[in-house]
């Protein structure tokens, strides 16, 4: 092994010295966030930290593909909603037809698609109102429709297992680490999970908000992914601090963790950076169906990088330093 | 050396096997990529069964694979979700109505004769039934040619009614319509007597065109030897009478016929008869084919429909596969820039890490979903840290005046307990995800997990071995291929 005096170092953080910036930055971030979970939840309009999608509120929604040839037909969201008002539904197993008297109509892609948002129908009932709208909004690409059906059940469930799985993630990686490592670097792994999470959540809590944007399951998996890479990250940067604390007894803490931080600085950044390129290329080429979850993602990456350069690493010198006193 | 040139010619070998593997089989594309429809079913618990449990789960997912299979639609799959939901995909197709019919009905056939005395109150609510009924269909003709009805005066009807015993609903004439037939039918059911047969003792069901109307057809219908007996049975003790025997479909009359006093000795014997009951092609074939598949033991609700046109699913393949080898292409030229002959190395290894991914694919089989897609692209991401990992540690190594062989090998031993815990820990929450998720979750599972444990494979088999097999080439085996000249110690250093 070479002495690690002569070592020559690219980049240099004193990571201990602004320690209190890091923490008024994090701190910021959560309080916005938190603010805005809490002003979707008491907003009547929506009333969950979170604006709802279709999957979880259940419904059908209907994306029709148009037909445009060159051009696309000037179409009005608002003349197909009126359309759609007038329409009679076929009843099906002797039960009344849903209310369709407030659909939500929204055209994508510069209107080269429609998407329709309604209370449950039946499979045939969402056939006859393609029919309908067919000669206002038409002619619609052959194949190019697709239909979504979902009891409000089904979302209970999803939400339901989601949170189940997402906790036994959580308990699996705490052990693990509490195993490898020990019970602070556990807990401080999950702070700064739920720290990227929380802050995630809290962007499209204001996105839900703002642009009326809601979250769907994609979603939950994207806030699934995040804790995985967030982990990932941060038990790299503890590694080094391990092996340094090992390597260099004798220095400060603080060193310590000044030097790991800056020896793994490089890495977490060029991981971060080979992360983002697949995912700003979804969301440039992806299309529409993966646009928000690959933003989501990206966003994840970007706050992840943060914890666990900045947060996780600052939080375990005051800890430590509590805890020998 | 030779040990590193018989790992390049194995890693080379299991290259070619993937791709040749690979070449063959296609992979599996979910019903989001090439497009298709999904359903949902819930089973209800009635009657005796209070709750869903995996017998009842079992027995009404064996009723509804018949009836799918009736379906003809090729590949179609039905699974059992959790602990009471059943999934059917039918790819390509694209109109779920027909399906959706089909799996819903409970499909319970009974054969029942008609009390004693029951005749004349018998025939007028028939009678009711067809006239109501009429009137409906004339209606509904009528809207769907474009024309108002007019509003309706049942007050023609309300005699018979009222001799049976029915009041006269209010709402609008449909409604009210609509409400006579629902009690007809109601009324109907209490001038039989119980089931002496019903379609679990069915052998097979067909249907055939009547021959004086083609465009009527008539469902026919075989019994087992228990059942032959019991029609046997049930037809001689109304035969000659003018009692009927009524044919019920989910407590529905569908069809009610006489039985001739030729029968009076041995009734209809031979385990065959046929139903006609107005049926259409289509009606006539849906019929035949919940009869086939036998009644289901629980009621089940259709909760979700999904359906994705096929061009739509091309577009969404079209654009991912875009989107993944453009952001593969760039991470290719970021490792060569940022890490030299390594970077090259690790752009050989992520191309054999895709391949391999694929091949896994394949080979389990993963159906692969836009989640599923989105896990490999994501799982691409952890393999990449994987060799910044080591990468950085060789130069670590290097920038220390290390020999350019042993930087190498202490670049790898040492990033390995980094690399083993980041791609544990992701795996963790993997197998939680897979095991207790649902649908596209499960689906993003798999890709992701799949591709953390071949990561593993590649980072620390395969970039290592071609890093090794070329440094046997002395002109590769310099530092300046590895680092910027001015980043190395000096020699007097």
């Amino acid at each position: 092994m070479a002495d690690s005096s002569s070592e020559i170092k690219v980049l240099r953080l004193q990571l201990s010295a602004s320690r209190r910036r890091v923490w008024l930055v994090s701190g910021l971030a959560l309080i916005l966030s938190v603010a805005g979970l809490l002003a979707c939840w008491f907003n009547p309009e929506i009333g969950t930290p979170l604006r709802p999608g279709l999957d979880f509120t259940g419904g059908t929604q209907i994306q029709l593909e148009r037909d445009c040839g060159s051009s696309c037909r000037d179409l009005k969201a608002l003349a197909v909603s009126d359309l759609i008002r007038t329409v009679e539904l076929p009843t099906e197993s002797d039960q009344p037809p849903p209310n369709i008297r407030s659909p939500r109509v929204q055209l994508l892609d510069g209107g080269e698609s429609l998407l329709l948002r309604l209370p449950t129908l039946s499979a045939a009932q969402g056939q006859t109102l393609i029919a309908a709208v067919e000669p206002v909004a038409g002619p619609f690409v052959d194949g190019g429709q697709a239909v979504d059906t979902i009891g409000p059940s089904l979302g209970r469930q999803l939400l339901r297992t989601t949170l189940i799985s997402l906790l036994a993630a959580f308990a699996g990686i705490a052990v693990y680490i509490s195993f490898r490592y020990d019970g602070r670097y556990a807990v401080l792994a999950l702070v700064a999970l739920a720290h990227d999470v929380l802050i995630v959540c809290g962007i499209f809590a204001w996105l839900g908000l703002l642009l009326q944007l809601e979250v769907d399951s994609l979603f939950a998996v994207a806030l699934l992914t995040i804790a995985g890479y967030s982990v990932n990250d941060t038990v790299v940067v503890f590694d080094r601090i391990r092996e340094r604390r090992r390597q260099d007894a004798d220095l400060s803490l603080q060193e310590q963790v000044d030097q790991a931080v800056s020896a793994t600085l490089t890495r977490t950044l060029y991981t971060s950076g080979t992360t983002l390129l697949p995912l700003v290329a979804l969301i440039l080429f992806g299309g529409s169906t993966l646009y928000w979850f690959a933003v989501a993602l990206a966003l994840g990456v970007v706050v992840g990088s943060w914890s666990s350069i900045a947060l996780a690493p600052s939080l375990l010198t005051v800890w430590d330093r509590s805890g020998d006193a | 050396m030779s040990r590193y040139q018989g790992w390049f010619a194995f890693v080379l070998a299991l290259a070619i096997a993937a791709g040749m593997f690979l070449v063959r089989t296609p992979l599996q594309l979910g019903l989001d990529l090439r497009g298709g429809s999904q359903l949902t079913v819930e089973l209800r618990p009635a009657g005796e069964i209070t709750s869903v449990g995996d017998k009842e789960l079992e027995a009404v997912k064996a009723v509804l694979d018949r009836r799918v299979n009736g379906l003809g639609v090729a590949e179609s799959t039905l699974q059992t979700v959790g602990t009471n939901q059943l999934v059917l995909q039918l790819p390509g197709e694209q109109d779920p109505t027909a399906a959706a019919r089909i799996l819903g009905d409970t499909a319970l056939l009974e054969f029942r004769a008609q009390s004693p005395d029951s005749e004349v109150n018998f025939r007028s609510l028939r009678q009711l039934q067809s006239q109501a009924s009429a009137i409906l269909q004339l209606r509904e003709n009528q809207r769907s040619r474009g024309e108002t009805p007019e509003p309706l005066n049942l007050e023609t009807l309300s005699e018979t009614l009222a001799e049976l015993g029915v009041a006269l609903p209010s709402g609008d004439g449909d409604a009210q319509l609509k409400t006579i037939l629902e009690r007809v039918d109601a009324e109907l059911l209490t001038l039989l007597e119980p089931a002496a047969l019903t379609g679990k003792q069915l052998v097979s069901a067909g249907r055939q065109p009547l021959q004086n109307n083609p465009n009527s057809w008539e469902v026919t219908l075989n019994f087992d030897s228990e059942g032959a007996e019991s029609f046997a049975d049930l037809t001689k003790s109304i035969a000659g009478t003018d009692r009927l025997l009524a044919i019920t479909l989910d407590n529905r009359l569908i069809s009610a016929a006489s039985v001739g006093p030729q029968f009076k000795n041995a009734g209809i014997s031979g385990g065959a008869a046929t139903i006609s009951g107005n049926f259409s092609a289509e009606t006539a074939r849906e019929l035949e084919v919940k009869l086939r598949g036998g009644s289901l033991p629980l009621p089940v609700e259709v909760i979700e429909v999904r359906t994705i046109g096929p061009t739509l699913g091309a577009e969404n393949i079209r654009r991912s596969l875009q989107a993944a080898l453009s952001g593969l292409a760039l991470v290719a030229v970021f490792m060569v820039v940022a890490y030299r002959l390594p970077g090259v190395v690790a752009v050989v290894a992520l191309s054999l890490y895709a391949l391999f991914n694929l091949t896994v694919y394949a080979l389990l089989p993963v159906t692969l979903t836009l989640p599923g897609i989105a896990g490999f692209i994501l799982s691409i991401g952890m393999a990449v840290d994987a060799n910044v990992l080591i990468f950085e540690r060789i130069k670590d190594e290097l920038r220390r005046g290390n020999t350019l062989i042993r930087s190498i090998d202490t670049g790898f031993s040492e990033a390995f307990s980094s690399i083993l815990d980041g791609h544990l820990t992701t795996l963790i929450s993997c197998a939680a995800l897979f095991l207790l998720g649902t649908g596209l979750v499960k689906g993003f599972a798999a890709t992701l997990g799949i591709g953390v444990l071949l990561s593993l494979f590649t980072a620390l088999t395969c970039t290592r071995t071609l890093l090794r097999f070329l440094m046997g080439y002395a002109g590769l085996r310099r530092p300046g291929n590895f680092l910027p000249q001015g980043q190395l110690p000096t020699k007097a250093a």
